[in-house]
């Protein structure tokens, strides 16, 4: 018979920057996990009260805003979904180191590349769009 | 070999994900946008992008027009599906295909297929601004 995979383990990826959004959901997923992207602590919300998956952690920047801002929403996650893991992130760094853990602790052992890997291709798009937009 | 990559530009944070994790089922790479100032920005920032998915009214300065324009002023041969609750078509919208809301996620993802082929098919021009 065969093994039974279980099911992949939820996360929600919250960023107003898209491209830091982006590259650290995408981090998480080589490391197994399912991720929602929000871009506001509105989707955040809509995420876990409509969404179908049950959502194992949260992954926020500090300076996510929206209907409430990070320290808000992370007291309203708490309040109505206790069982979500919350990390807040000031910046990239801390964001990339945020996202190696969960990946530590994740469905995976192994990982396709460190933290500091992620954090530098954060910086090297961030650094591309600005050119591109300037 | 890398899969073909798929911008998704959608502001409701459920089409998009439901859109965006069937495709990834399928086998490609997405990139998700919650509006098109941030698709713009993805845009801009030399990520391949294959092809963009992209409905219309979004919150924030640009719509779906405005960055289907910009995508095909940056690359025009790279084809942009537009999704919206409207059902007529302007003659004058460079799109390469419309889909109306609501929509079949596996008819829009056979017609991505169909665009730019399945998921590890690379064409011979790289889509990337």
């Amino acid at each position: 018979m065969a093994e039974e995979l279980p099911d992949p383990q939820c996360l929600i990826v919250a960023d107003a920057d898209v491209l830091v959004r982006n590259a650290l959901s995408e981090y998480l997923r080589h490391c197994g996990y399912k991720v929602f992207e929000a871009a506001t602590s509105d989707e955040v919300m809509v995420a876990l009260e409509e969404g179908a998956a049950k959502i194992d952690a949260l992954l926020a920047d500090a300076e996510l805003s929206g209907k409430f801002n990070a320290f808000e929403l992370r007291l309203w996650v708490r309040d109505h979904h206790p069982d979500v893991e919350i990390v807040l992130a000031g910046n990239i760094d801390s964001a990339a180191k945020a996202a190696g853990h969960l990946c530590d602790e994740g469905p995976h052992l192994q990982r396709p590349y460190d933290p500091e890997s992620v954090a530098a291709h954060i910086k090297r798009l961030l650094a591309a769009t600005r050119r591109q937009t300037s | 070999m890398n899969a073909q990559t798929i911008l998704v530009v959608e502001d409701e944070i459920l089409i998009r994900f439901i859109l965006a994790d069937t495709l990834r089922d399928i086998g490609y790479q997405v990139l998700e946008a919650a509006n098109g100032d941030e698709g713009l920005d993805i845009l801009s920032s030399g990520q391949v992008v294959d092809i963009m998915v992209t409905d219309v009214r979004m919150p924030g300065n640009i719509d779906g027009m405005e960055l289907t324009r910009r995508a095909k002023s940056m690359v025009p041969g790279r084809p942009v599906i537009v999704c919206s609750a409207h059902l007529f078509r302007p003659e004058s919208y460079p799109a390469d295909e419309f889909f109306s809301k609501p929509y079949s996620v596996d008819a829009l993802a056979d017609v991505i297929a169909r665009l730019i082929g399945d998921p590890w098919q690379k064409s011979s021009q790289t889509h990337s601004a």
